[in-house]
């Protein structure tokens, strides 16, 4: 599937064989040179380079909006070639979707699917196209939330059921004949591109790829051609070109394209600058709070008993052995989601007895729970959630400061199906674990995802080994009031520090040495403790 | 130096001895019982949550245990005043309804050896009569937790107590932990008096729970 340019097609297209000409083309160009493959961007799939930045500022909201380019163009004009070139010049953009408007079909009647599948269904006109939806995707991901796009199975001619989540992106490219077509879709984007292209170089284009490509004949492809695709063209596409912004030609472009990355990272920088002068580095988060943590009434401290304090001290103890600290680990974990549940919602509930005998207790009221870790010191509190709740559905998020500016970078997210939907996502309650509040700079950006997903900020119970009193737990709090955090100890003291890789005392480096905020008296390297 | 009264995180009720723990009634806890109580639970939830409450029972029965200052030094160099554990520990379980909380014990202390005692009821004299002991050989010199999710008239746990007392450990040591235990006024004809009172200075740890379904009949056969 690897090979050739159809290869973008499998995101949506969950059988192999070439889709009837009739449907909308979406292939890339003619010269296709294979070494320029590799670097060819899958369609409705979120494309990373390197983490996701924060995209919002020290209240906790976004900042902006990611950036929308809408590419409306011929047949075979070019439109998806462009679209791939702009990501590749992009470069270093940490994530980009290319949303394609073929996913957007609408649902077909039995009579419908009928006529497609005798090549008498117009799928050139704007009709077509479920506009409504694809605009409220696009606003959906313009706006940093999730979304999940319809998938469209061109064998089936149908609209299937499943659909395909989307989220973090902060660049959306949406490509199509119709792009430029909908009102609605034209507000949202910040740049209009149209591809203009010769018409005999479309068509051209459009018999060799059949033929080639599709096994189709050239008579077959010229009565389709005349019947839907050149109308279509003339009618809906060409006139939406008086909308764009930039008009780009079909065939040699690369002067265009440059001048278009130049300007998208004109405006992406322009856009971080806002971001980081509203964003706090962690030296600014020394902003120590008038009323002591212990008082806040979201901050739940486990109390303080000397079995606690027992297993505190083993924990920090930094001559415990590895097996002794899993064991106190998950002991102690497993206590802290105990405390955790607590603040779930619960509801009367009538039970009968073995003795038959009615007893009037109580029972969770949450519609769906799950737990979701933060990468990897999170990890060794999932064995303790797992302890208390054995079916809950666990997500994880990867997040690691950049070595540079210990910017938070958020690499990796797999969040449960409960999460994904908007609609759950109101509904659900989520346990948010990691070993530590330092900085605060991960715990921020993943209740940030969250919320963005749709969470109530009621519904995060946020657990943790410790808390540094110092430390950006006072933004936190202040950004995010709802949010509840559970917690085993508050430690005083945050500060950075060279942290000295480890070996095995054989020369052989068990983890690299980095330089990172501790907290202290703190627990050490938790994630490295209690996994190398 | 031991610390004494170690401080709990729990409470006690006026009504009950001072010797007498009950876990924070919370939400939580009560929507825990549920789940054990309803004769509809199936058999892994009913092992699964009452090992959550077991393990919840234990937590706050080590925190009976005296522990001793410990200076340590964290990985980063820092310095952190913690205290130690001290003084050995065992479980002992009353046959059989005591043997499924040890799941839960082993869940929180690691490799703790773990002594059984059978007592049952002597048909001819309808006292509680010892069948079988077996016990650490060093019992005398370790705290002792004693194990058995219920408590009814408290016969069996009077003989328990009693029995490990025979052996060299002092009352004070011994900390019972039971999930239910009936309340002394709702208890049957033919009801000793409550254990706490009897064993003087025990510990008993405990969940309230009414006592008309608090029958040895429903744990041993649910156990």
């Amino acid at each position: 599937m690897s090979s050739g340019p159809v290869s973008a097609l499998t995101v949506q297209e969950p059988s192999h064989t070439p889709r009837p000409a009739l449907s909308r083309s979406v292939t890339g160009t003619l010269n296709g040179s294979s070494s320029s493959l590799t670097l060819q961007a899958k369609k409705n799939t979120v494309l990373k380079s390197h983490g996701r930045p924060p995209w919002y500022g020290e209240d906790g909201k976004p900042i902006c909006d990611a950036f929308v380019i809408g590419i409306a163009g011929g047949s075979a004009s070019g439109k998806t070639h462009v679209a791939r070139r702009i990501v590749q010049s992009l470069g270093s953009i940490p994530t980009v979707i290319i949303l394609s408007q073929d996913s957007f079909y609408k649902r077909h009647t039995p009579e419908e699917i009928e006529l497609a599948h005798a090549s008498r269904f117009d799928f050139d006109h704007p009709d077509a196209i479920d506009m409504p939806l694809f605009a409220s995707c696009l606003a959906d991901l313009k706006s940093c939330k999730q979304t999940n796009i319809p998938i469209y199975s061109f064998t089936e001619h149908q609209r299937l059921d499943e659909t395909k989540y989307l989220y973090g992106a902060a660049i959306i490219i949406a490509e199509g004949i119709m792009a430029l077509h909908d009102p609605t879709l034209r507000a949202l984007y910040d740049l209009k591109i149209f591809v203009q292209c010769d018409s005999d170089l479309m068509l051209a284009r459009r018999i060799r790829r059949d033929v080639k490509e599709r096994g189709r004949n050239v008579d077959g492809v010229l009565e389709q051609y005349l019947r839907y695709v050149k109308p279509s063209y003339d009618n809906f596409v060409l006139p939406t070109s008086k909308y764009a912004n930039i008009i780009v030609p079909g065939s040699d472009n690369n002067v265009a394209i440059e001048l278009i990355s130049t300007h998208i990272r004109r405006q992406l920088n322009e856009r971080a600058t806002r971001l980081r002068q509203h964003l706090v580095g962690p030296r600014d988060l020394i902003s120590q709070s008038a009323i002591p943590l212990e008082a806040h009434s979201n901050l739940a401290l486990l109390p303080q008993t000397p079995q606690l304090k027992g297993i505190l001290t083993k924990l920090r103890d930094r001559t415990t052995k590895r097996g002794d600290f899993i064991f106190f680990t998950d002991r102690l974990s497993t206590f802290l989601a105990e405390k955790a549940t607590e603040f779930l919602p619960y509801k009367p509930r009538s039970v009968v007895t073995q003795v038959d005998a009615t007893y009037n207790g109580k029972e969770i009221a949450a519609k769906c729970v799950c737990g979701v870790s933060i990468l990897r010191s999170g990890g060794p509190l999932e064995q303790g959630l797992r302890r208390v709740i054995s079916d809950i559905r666990m997500g994880s998020l990867l997040i690691q400061s950049e070595a540079s500016t210990g910017e938070p970078l958020l690499l990796h997210l797999l969040l449960p199906t409960c999460i994904r939907d908007r609609k759950t996502a109101q509904d659900t309650w989520v346990f948010l674990l990691d070993a530590q509040i330092g900085t605060a700079a991960a715990a921020f950006m993943a209740i940030r995802v969250l919320l963005d997903h749709g969470v109530l900020p009621e519904h995060i119970i946020f657990v943790t080994f410790l808390v540094a009193r110092s430390g950006g737990i006072h933004v936190l709090q202040r950004a995010f009031p709802g949010v509840r955090i559970v917690c085993a100890a508050i430690d005083d003291e945050l500060r950075e520090m060279w942290l000295p890789g480890v070996d095995e005392g054989d020369g052989k480096a068990v983890t690299e040495g980095r330089k990172a905020w501790v907290v202290e008296p703190g627990m050490g390297h938790i994630g490295d403790r209690y996994y190398l | 130096m031991v610390l004494e009264n170690a401080p709990s995180s729990q409470t006690t009720p006026a009504a009950l001895p001072p010797s007498v723990f009950t876990l924070p009634q919370t939400a939580q806890l009560e929507a825990l019982y549920t789940i054990i109580r309803d004769k509809d639970t199936s058999r892994g939830d009913f092992l699964f949550y009452s090992d959550r409450i077991i393990r919840l029972l234990v937590e706050e029965g080590l925190n009976h245990l005296p522990v001793v200052p410990k200076t340590v030094e964290t990985p980063t160099g820092a310095t952190y005043e913690g205290v130690g554990f001290e003084g050995k520990i065992c479980g002992v379980s009353i046959l059989r309804a005591g043997e499924a909380m040890e799941a839960g014990l082993r869940e929180v202390c690691r490799s703790v050896r773990i002594g059984k005692i059978l007592i049952q009821r002597d048909e001819e004299t309808a006292q509680p009569k010892l069948f079988y002991a077996k016990l650490p050989q060093d019992i005398a010199s370790r705290y002792v937790l004693l194990l058995d999710p219920m408590l009814a008239t408290g016969g069996s746990a009077a003989k328990a107590v009693e029995v490990i007392k025979e052996h060299g450990v002092p009352e004070e040591r011994i900390i019972f932990i039971n999930l239910v235990r009936a309340t002394p006024c709702e208890q049957g004809p033919r009801a000793g008096p409550p254990v706490c009172r009897e064993l003087g200075r025990d510990l008993g740890l405990r969940s309230c729970a009414p006592a008309r379904i608090t029958t040895h009949h429903q744990i041993q056969g649910a156990a």
